[in-house]
């Protein structure tokens, strides 16, 4: 069952007390120990231990190995985790979830001054559900409507934490990009009465990028000028600061990566041959179906491909998607992810990446990556996240099976050494949760009733002017 | 008798507005009057002179000029303070925001009469406060407001205002009292249309400001080599804002609502206020150095059973929470009003309960509702309390002013004593509202001219939830109502007409004019006129 | 060149796009095949460790641990893999569509509230190229039904391999398909209940449309009687004639209903109708078990991977549904309700086995339970001796992603494997 969001200064219920009871006794110290033994660890970049301990301390993994090898102290608390599976948290490099208020800021062709980070809500249950599929960390992002949309924001599902905890501390900034039919918007019209909008053809959306940074650098030397100037001594009028304009000129200071959502090979082709011309990076191209027809020029371009593996032909440009995409990728060097774009199907990224060993052949070892260590090196955390490694973030799940037969499911979830889902406690907090909602509402229901009878009593002395409410 | 006592028994007798003239010097007497900057004062007694308090307390000489009021056991108040209101505005409309991942497409907005607004936007000049609005305030106790519109993003600059008889001009307290920001999106395709968007644009419109008052400054210094800078209203409204002269109440209900809210304000380090507030009571800490003024319009439950047992936890949990935040800001010592926000007139007295209900003292309410907004407002050398030197707007019900039974009888303000309404302007307002209710509701006995003669049916309407059921008999069988609906005053409703032959269905189309009823049916062999009428 | 012939040189080339990726192996040929010493899962008895199955004329003629080979017959080594019946989706619109967002594509709701008389197997597509991409996980029959509206139109119970709509169908009408009304009156993200007036407005499109579907039911059994009766020449109404084999219980109806008061009005009014009733959906499902025991109705559920509508729900509330009824001994089948990922439905069916269902029901979910469901078990759903030779040759475990399927016969013919997307991934594994 879903945990209720807490805050600081909060008013408790018991139900609430009792909650956080239950927390406390799951290591909340920064020196807390967690020992889980006996599982074959799925390490991802140093290969599987068989019957293998991982040793928790505070928020990072203090010891991995074999488990006569790994010293657990007096005092941790131990999960004998025998027959179980443990797979680093998966990353998901394309969510919407937790976000406040509509994922597009549709009315503008490039809108990069707005920031999902600003509207992200810890109340979307979606993000508990996620957690009980094995997913820690994901990129929350702006929605597809603009060619170019607003920055996005890396978090952890830290659910049960204030909302300001989410965001990853240290992460790259990073903005959305979106090529083909959604900027162009192709299979949306605004209401009758509000015009249509440029761009309504891939060429627009070329165009609304290249004058963006073009504007950009404009920005730029205006500001350089004025700089200039007052270093001179003078006292010129400051130039607009102006939000977007910033924001673009930080993506050519190589301060924001570009993550960029699209389908067609020829609008791949497109933005790397633009990212060359103006000078922008572009880090992860999204989707990106038709990688596989141009698989090694964004290899040869150093840039990344985070897909969903068998979703096709819901538009024109997805029609030529194929589940083979991801091994054609991985083959032709790209740096290969799969994400979700789904509420749903980020609670099972692990079954996508099994479906790279269907479908093109890849390996057990080359599967796991797509969902861990690969989303972690798009996203820049890998020296924290993607693997389960000392030093890195106790980011990880416990899985009752291998991670990749769909007879799996997850046992319990941990971001940085705090255990946020646990199946055992979930089965007891939904009963704890309807019982407190029927209280509540039996409540409310007895203190109506009460309330009408004391109306009803007091009724006798209406005058007949008066009206009823 | 003298002219004094005329006035003032033509004003007992028939409620009638003041007589022009009557000198404004009043003792009220015979109450317990609650001064708020001290504690209550049994058989206390109030001096009003031409406007102002001229004394209060327990053994104060009653002047000779003074028209003496005996409230008779009665309960003595500053006026009330509601300092979140859009009265006199028309509502911005609910608008549901649109989600979606990729590229969803929203709907267009239904058309509004809500006021356009910006940062130049003057409350003290658009303000259409009728007649019946204002007293239907007072008639709660309420003798000041603070009037902004709820529409737009910078809803504009607000005003302060007394709720006595007479123009704006006279009325005002303080205009451009504060600028308030709402987090509200535009249209879909009108920037910004996202609440992230809304956050962007805010941001972008103090960045401008400042610039602009920049370039103005050197501007004005040295003028010769430099390009003009743009002047506008909206751009000086926001520089007074960010040179703290001007506080922005923010209007933000949820806790995540507040703490944006926060950042922008610590970012561009603004004076500012926070207002709606319903979750305070899940971040009383953090609000101990903001002012904030709690809306009293407490989260409602769904009507139907089932509606409310599909609702998260979260939400219900929430709505039953919201209440206790004025008691839990009490005890952590926030500094905090009580307002109405988006209530109507008729329904902050009884949010006011609520809160006493969920925790918070009668006395606590009272000074949230009086001294607490006057200083939030800063206004509180003039208003919030009965001292001396303070206007009088004073304010005198029957029973403590929180009770449920109270009633407000007696309302002064700019110590005039102002026209409450009377029970007939109740009954008009409440007979107004009633017949919104259910036009259609009765038993009609309806004619239909069919082409083979008149058929006399009598049809029993029964609405509820906007929806039409009822049966019918005479002429052409009997049973239940079909496909009942109505809108406004038109009402469509289907009957199973039986001849000897067959049944085929007639369909009612009416309009309904008090107990009358007119329209037309269709059925397989044409369309026929009806009417018909209402008894009792 | 003449507009006759541009226009024809036109379709041809939009039809060459689409259909012709796959090239039959034998088209048209259902001769004897023999699969020797596999691992052989007949699902209505037990697994049988070097087994062989024989099919011939499109039927299957033996299975067993030492069947006899006829001569001539082709024979596949089964050697380390398997053989299970081909994969029944229980409700899905594989056919009906092939870019969701191309309309001239599009043939799965028809405009309208009521469309009884819309039937699935007139808009099926036989050379689309969702059906080859379907097959590829051993899915080789079935439900394609319309949508939309509140009767939505009558579906077909397909084969996956025919080159022309009636070459696929095994049953037609199968079911007529009703989409329930639902009264939704809360909304949002943050759930608050709307304003009066909405909820107001909400309840009253809800009676509206109820009383629209129970008026045509009604107009519908007085046009039974009629019929029946043929006392009197009328004029025929196509719509209604539709619904005569619903009214009168001789085609059942799918009733499409997710929550736990759209299920109870739904069973309500198909109490009033006497309507056979198959329940579909069925998100809360778990909540109504003893009124669908007392009614005997059979559950399709799916799509399993999808989430819970209510925030309160328990996050695995579609997954543990099917365990439930499973022990309520409530018959149930496991539907994709997708076109384009159709060929997932094996792994809807793992995550309910994840989530407590026995392996062996979870692949009767998507096997037998729905020929049985649909009164088609003589013909489907098994590998017994009789049936029509569906039969599928993998590597493993169906239900597991991992596996490949190797060979797949539908009806005894030998269907390729290839696809408009392994066209596709060939020719860019070759690009020089």
């Amino acid at each position: 069952m879903k945990k209720r969001a807490a805050s600081s200064g909060r008013r408790a219920g018991v139900a609430v007390i009792a909650f956080f009871a239950a927390v406390a006794a799951f290591a909340q110290s920064r020196d807390s120990v967690v020992a889980i033994r006996d599982a074959t660890i799925l390490t991802v970049t140093k290969g599987k231990i068989e019957h293998g301990t991982v040793l928790i301390r505070g928020s990072k993994i203090a010891a991995v190995g074999p488990n006569d090898s790994v010293t657990v102290p007096a005092g941790a608390q131990v999960i004998d985790a025998a027959g179980k599976f443990v797979l680093p948290g998966i990353i998901d490099t394309h969510s919407h979830t937790g976000v406040d208020g509509s994922v597009n800021e549709i009315s503008l062709p490039n809108t990069g001054m707005v920031r999902i980070g600003d509207v992200m809500t810890n109340e979307d249950v979606s993000a508990y559900r996620q957690l009980a599929g094995g997913t820690t960390t994901a990129l929350v992002l702006h929605g597809s409507a603009n060619p170019i949309g607003g920055q996005s924001q890396i978090v952890k599902w830290k659910w049960g934490h204030p909302v300001s905890e989410w965001p990853v501390v240290g992460a790259p900034r990073t903005i959305k990009f979106a090529l083909g039919e959604n900027p162009k918007s192709s299979n949306f019209r605004p209401p009758p009465g509000t015009p249509l909008q440029y761009p309504q053809t891939r060429m627009g959306v070329e165009e609304v990028i290249r004058k963006s940074f073009t504007d950009a650098k404009d920005y730029t030397a205006r500001w350089d000028e004025y700089d200039a100037r007052r270093k001179r001594g003078e006292n010129p009028l400051p130039p607009r600061r102006d939000l977007l304009m910033e924001t673009m000129a930080d993506i050519l200071r190589g301060n924001i990566d570009v993550h960029s959502h699209c389908y067609r090979a020829d609008e791949i082709m497109m933005l790397l041959n633009l990212s060359d011309e103006m000078g922008f990076k572009v880090r992860e191209l999204q989707h990106v179906l038709e990688g596989y027809k141009v698989a090694r020029e964004i290899a040869a371009h150093g840039v990344g491909g985070g897909t969903f593996i068998d979703w096709w032909g819901y538009k024109a440009e997805a029609y030529d998607a194929i589940p083979y995409n991801v091994a054609l990728m991985e083959r032709a060097g790209v740096l290969t992810s799969v994400n979700s774009d789904s509420d749903e199907l980020a609670r099972h990224l692990n079954q996508d990446a099994a479906k790279a060993m269907k479908y093109g052949g890849l390996t057990e070892e080359e599967a796991l990556r797509l969902c861990t260590i690969n989303p972690a090196k798009q996203l820049r955390l890998d020296s924290r996240i993607g693997s389960i490694e000392v030093g890195k973030d106790a980011d990880l799940a416990i899985w009752t099976g291998h991670p990749l037969s769909t007879y799996s499911r997850v046992e319990s979830t941990f971001v940085e050494g705090e255990m946020l889902f646990d199946r055992q406690r979930d089965l007891q907090l939904r009963k704890d949760l309807a019982k407190e909602k029927s209280d509540r509402l039996k409540k409310e229901a007895d203190d109506e009733a009460a309330k009408k009878k004391k109306d009803a009593a007091a009724a006798p002395a209406k005058k007949p002017e008066d009206t009823n409410e | 008798m003298s002219r004094r006592s005329v006035c003032f028994v033509v004003l007992l007798l028939l409620a009638a507005p003041l007589c022009a003239d009557a000198p404004g010097v009043y003792a009220i007497t015979g109450g317990t009057v609650h001064p708020v900057s001290g504690g209550a004062i049994e058989k206390g007694v109030v001096i009003i002179r031409d406007g102002l308090i001229e004394a209060v307390g327990a053994n104060v000489a009653i002047p000779p000029d003074a028209t003496v009021i005996d409230v008779k056991g009665g309960h003595v108040y500053p006026g009330l303070i509601d300092a979140a209101t859009s009265l006199g505005f028309v509502a911005a409309p609910r608008r549901r925001g649109f989600g979606g991942g990729g590229g969803g497409a929203p709907a267009a907005a239904p058309a509004s009469q809500a006021p356009e607004t910006s940062p130049a936007f003057l409350a003290v000049r658009e303000a259409k406060l009728s007649d019946d609005d204002v007293e239907a305030k007072r008639a709660t106790g309420v003798t000041t407001i603070l009037t902004v519109p709820s529409s737009g993003i910078f809803n504009g600059q607000s005003v302060i205002l007394n709720l006595g008889e007479g123009s704006m001009e006279a009325r005002v307290i303080r205009a451009g009292a504060t600028q308030q920001v709402s987090f509200t999106p535009r249209a879909a395709w009108t920037y910004p249309d996202s609440l992230m968007g809304v956050i962007s644009y805010i941001k972008q419109s103090l960045l401008d400001a400042q610039q602009n008052a920049a370039a103005l400054a050197i501007y004005n210094q040295n003028p010769a080599g430099n390009k003009r800078p743009d002047q506008s209203a909206s751009a000086d409204a926001l520089a007074a804002v960010l040179r703290r002269d001007v506080p922005v109440v923010f209007v933000a209900d949820s806790e995540l609502a507040m703490r944006r809210a926060m950042a922008i304000a610590n970012e561009f380090k603004l004076r500012y206020i926070l207002s709606g507030a319903r979750q305070g009571y899940r971040m009383a800490n953090d609000l101990k150095s903001i002012p904030v003024l709690v809306s009293v319009k407490w989260p409602a439950a769904p009507a139907s059973k089932e509606d409310k047992e599909e609702q998260p936890l979260r939400v219900i949990r929430d709505r039953q929470l919201a209440p206790t935040t004025p008691a839990v800001l009490q005890k952590s010592g926030v500094n905090f009003a009580l307002v109405s926000g988006p209530a109507k007139s008729g329904e902050f007295i009884a949010g006011i309960r609520k809160a006493i209900e969920n925790g918070l003292s009668s006395d606590d309410a009272l000074r949230a509702t009086t001294l607490a907004p006057a200083r939030i407002l800063g206004i509180d050398r003039q208003l919030g309390t009965l001292e001396k030197g303070k206007i009088a707007n004073v304010v005198v019900s029957d029973k403590p002013i929180f009770d449920e039974k109270a009633k407000v009888t007696r309302v002064f303000i700019d110590g005039r004593e102002t026209k409450l309404p009377s029970p007939e302007d109740t009954a008009r307002r409440g007979a107004a509202a009633a017949a919104d209710a259910s036009p259609v509701e009765g038993t009609w006995r309806i004619t239909v001219k069919t082409s083979t003669g008149d058929a006399s049916i009598t049809a029993t309407l029964h609405v509820e939830n906007g929806v039409v059921t009822g049966t019918f008999s005479g002429d052409r069988g009997s049973g239940s109502i079909r496909n009942g609906s109505i809108d406004g005053t038109t009402v469509e409703f289907t009957i199973a007409a039986k001849t000897e032959t067959e049944a085929t269905d007639w369909v009612f189309h009416g309009t309904v004019s008090g107990t009358n009823m007119n329209g037309t049916v269709s059925t397989n062999l044409g369309t026929f006129q009806f009417s018909g009428s209402k008894g009792q | 060149m003449s507009r006759r012939t541009i226009a024809i040189t036109c379709a041809f080339f939009a039809g060459s796009l689409f259909g012709q990726s796959v090239i039959m192996n034998n088209p048209g040929k259902k001769p004897a095949v023999a699969i020797r010493n596999a691992t052989i899962y007949p699902v209505t008895s037990a697994p049988i460790a070097h087994g062989t199955i024989v099919f011939d004329k499109g039927v299957i003629t033996a299975v067993g641990a030492n069947a006899t080979i006829p001569a001539g017959a082709m024979i596949i080594d089964g050697t380390g893999l398997s053989v299970y019946p081909g994969l029944i989706d229980a409700g899905s619109q594989v056919g009906l569509q092939e870019m969701s967002s191309v309309a001239g594509t599009v043939d799965v709701a028809e405009l309208g509230d009521i469309n009884p008389n819309a039937r699935a197997e007139v808009a099926l597509n036989p050379h689309s190229n969702v059906i080859p991409v379907t097959r590829v996980n051993g899915i080789t029959t079935a439900v394609v039904e319309p949508e939309g509206g509140m009767i939505s139109g009558s579906s077909a119970l397909v084969q996956l391999a025919g080159w022309t709509p009636a070459e696929m169908t095994l049953k037609a009408p199968l079911a007529m398909h009703i989409h329930f009304p639902r009264i939704r009156t809360g909304g949002g993200f943050d759930e608050q209940p709307q304003d009066e007036e909405a909820e107001k407005e909400a309840r009253k499109t809800y009676t509206k449309n109820v009383d629209k579907l129970r008026d045509t039911f009604r107009d519908a059994q007085a046009y039974a009687k009629a019929a029946a009766a043929k006392s009197r020449r009328f004029d025929r109404d196509v719509m209604l004639e539709a619904l005569v084999p619903v009214v009168e219980g001789r085609v059942p109806v799918v009733m499409h209903a997710n929550l736990e008061r759209d299920i109870r009005a739904a069973l309500k009014f198909a109490d009033e109708f006497k309507l056979k009733v198959i329940l579909a959906d069925g998100e809360d499902v778990a909540r109504v078990i003893p009124d669908l025991k007392s009614r005997n109705i059979p559950v399709i559920l799916g799509p399993i991977l999808a989430l819970p509508t209510h925030e309160d729900d328990p996050y695995d509330l579609l997954f543990t549904n099917a365990k439930a009824l499973l022990d309520a001994g409530v018959p149930f089948a496991i539907q994709s309700a997708d076109a384009h990922n159709a060929r997932n439905l094996p792994y809807h069916a793992a995550a309910c086995a994840a989530f407590g269902l026995p392996k062996d029901a979870a692949l009767k979910s998507i096997t037998i339970n729905p020929a049985q469901i649909f009164g088609v078990a003589d013909r489907v759903g098994s590998l017994e001796v009789g049936k029509l030779a569906n039969v599928i040759v993998t590597d493993g475990d169906p239900l597991e992603i991992v596996t490949h399927v190797k060979r797949l016969f539908i009806g005894g013919e030998d269907i390729p494997l290839d696809s408009y997307q392994t066209l596709l991934y060939d020719k860019f594994s070759k690009r020089p």
